[in-house]
């Protein structure tokens, strides 16, 4: 593992996890006595083809340094095909992030399933990493000029 | 009783919403009869001085025009608020920043540096010309719809606005019978709603642009791989661009329940998208036709950017 990025800044991480598939994967996580680091706020939708661009751009408004979407591996999606939708979403939102000059990797899509609680502490540890070595996003408080 | 005393001022405008008002026809006569215009910048020599002369609330209606992108334009928003009884965001640019919001993805030192060069050439709030002080008015930072600035009773929206949404204003106040503060002259569902284009297929498999193809007439602009605006934007103007082949840009804002424009045309965009393949495959399909579309802010939010919630560019500190 890379030597953890310490520059004193906690990141605010929003993660929008879907009820079948990622949250359960995160309630894994918890039962099993996993430790991840505790920026993120998990934040419950019923699929992850609910959380739709305005939600992404209100995370950042309000202040999150970073947002994380868990949704189910593509084919297991609860509600079809939501996941898919999702993930094109993802695809434009990170140019649109591009383009007003917030690094597009602020915004990460993984599929973690129900059974994948390490994938979830790993999935976050690492993000939380990454966001933590951008440092405070240009929306945020802490981050405007 | 008197005339109706109307006000309209441009801010940052190119002027096409002031061409627009002459666009209700001989209507105009009943408005010339009723109305006086009294303060017109665009066509009429009043100046700032006279407009302070008035009382406040002594001009029933001002028509602002224009987004405010200088401190002059400020200001006067600030002070036609105060001289109108009720004021009127004209045109997308009050309304949403319009095009000259899309400026807000550079900086004020950007734009400068492009226009003039280096620093020393930018022009100065204050200089002396010839042993005359002059001011200019300073360079806001970012472009900012009129609603930021002051509160607006009356949005009438269009880039520039359609003569049947102007003329339903002039009736109204002609009349007496202006509606409610708050109210929009324009519909209140989506410009589909009114569109006569019919709408066939279920997924968008290809993205074009619209001189790449011939449309066909009647069916959906989007059905046929053009990104037309049409779901999230108000209808109103009677789908005056799909009617002519042309893609809905967006110019009349969203509508009541939609707070960001753009973010709700990138959500209908991302689920109509669909190949019919599998796998690896549907995900390089996928990428390959929403890499078609040139420039995603410029896209989806060509009107609303300084309305938007990212309201223009933001700038990563480096961490």
């Amino acid at each position: 593992m890379a030597k953890p990025n310490d520059n004193g800044f906690e990141p605010k991480i929003v993660a929008f996890l879907c009820r079948w598939c990622s949250y359960a994967g995160a309630d894994l996580a918890g039962v099993s006595r996993m430790t991840y680091p505790d920026n993120i706020i998990p934040m419950r939708v019923n699929c992850s083809g609910r959380v739709d661009a305005g939600m992404v751009m209100a995370a950042f408004e309000r202040g999150a340094d970073g947002v994380l979407i868990g949704g189910c591996h593509p084919g297991d999606c609860h509600y079809v095909n939501g996941n898919y939708k999702t993930r094109r979403r993802v695809i434009l939102l990170k140019r649109a992030l591009a383009e007003v000059g917030i690094k597009p990797q602020r915004l990460h899509l993984e599929w973690i399933s129900a059974s994948e609680g390490v994938k979830f502490q790993r999935t976050v540890t690492e993000f939380t990493r990454l966001i933590k070595g951008f440092g405070p996003s240009p929306m945020s408080e802490d981050g405007k000029n | 009783m008197g005339k109706i005393k109307v006000g309209i001022y441009w801010a940052a405008s190119c002027g096409g919403c002031d061409v627009s008002l002459l666009e209700i026809d001989e209507q105009i006569l009943d408005v010339a009869a009723k109305a006086d215009f009294v303060f017109w910048p665009c066509a009429t020599d009043t100046k700032y001085s006279d407009l302070r002369a008035y009382q406040d609330g002594s001009i029933d209606v001002v028509l602002f025009n224009g987004a405010i992108r200088t401190q002059e334009n400020h200001d006067l928003a600030r002070l036609l608020r105060d001289k109108a009884k009720h004021l009127v965001a004209y045109g997308s640019c009050a309304q949403m920043g319009g095009v000259i919001g899309l400026a807000n993805l550079s900086s004020r030192k950007e734009i400068f540096t492009t226009l003039f060069g280096e620093k020393s050439l930018w022009p100065q709030e204050e200089s002396n010309q010839d042993g005359y002080p002059l001011h200019l008015p300073a360079f806001l930072e970012r472009v900012l719809p009129l609603v930021d600035v002051v509160d607006v009773d009356y949005v009438i929206p269009g880039c520039p606005p359609p003569k049947e949404m102007v003329s339903k204003f002039f009736e109204a106040l002609l009349e007496g019978k202006l509606p409610e503060i708050g109210a929009v002259f324009a519909a209140e569902k989506n410009l589909c709603d009114e569109c006569p284009r019919e709408r066939k297929e279920e997924r968008i498999t290809r993205i074009v642009r619209p001189h790449e193809i011939e449309p066909k007439q009647d069916s959906c602009l989007l059905d046929q791989g053009i990104i037309c605006m049409g779901p999230a934007t108000r209808g109103g103007c009677g789908a005056v661009c799909p009617l002519a082949n042309m893609p809905c840009t967006g110019c009349a804002g969203p509508t009541a329940n939609i707070t960001d424009q753009g973010a709700t045309m990138l959500n209908a965009i991302a689920s109509l998208i669909g190949t019919g393949l599998e796998g690896e495959e549907e995900l390089e399909a996928e990428e390959a036709i929403l890499a078609e579309i040139d420039d995603v802010i410029g896209t989806f939010y060509r009107f609303s950017l300084a309305a938007s919630i990212f309201k223009g560019a933001q700038r990563e500190q480096r961490g």
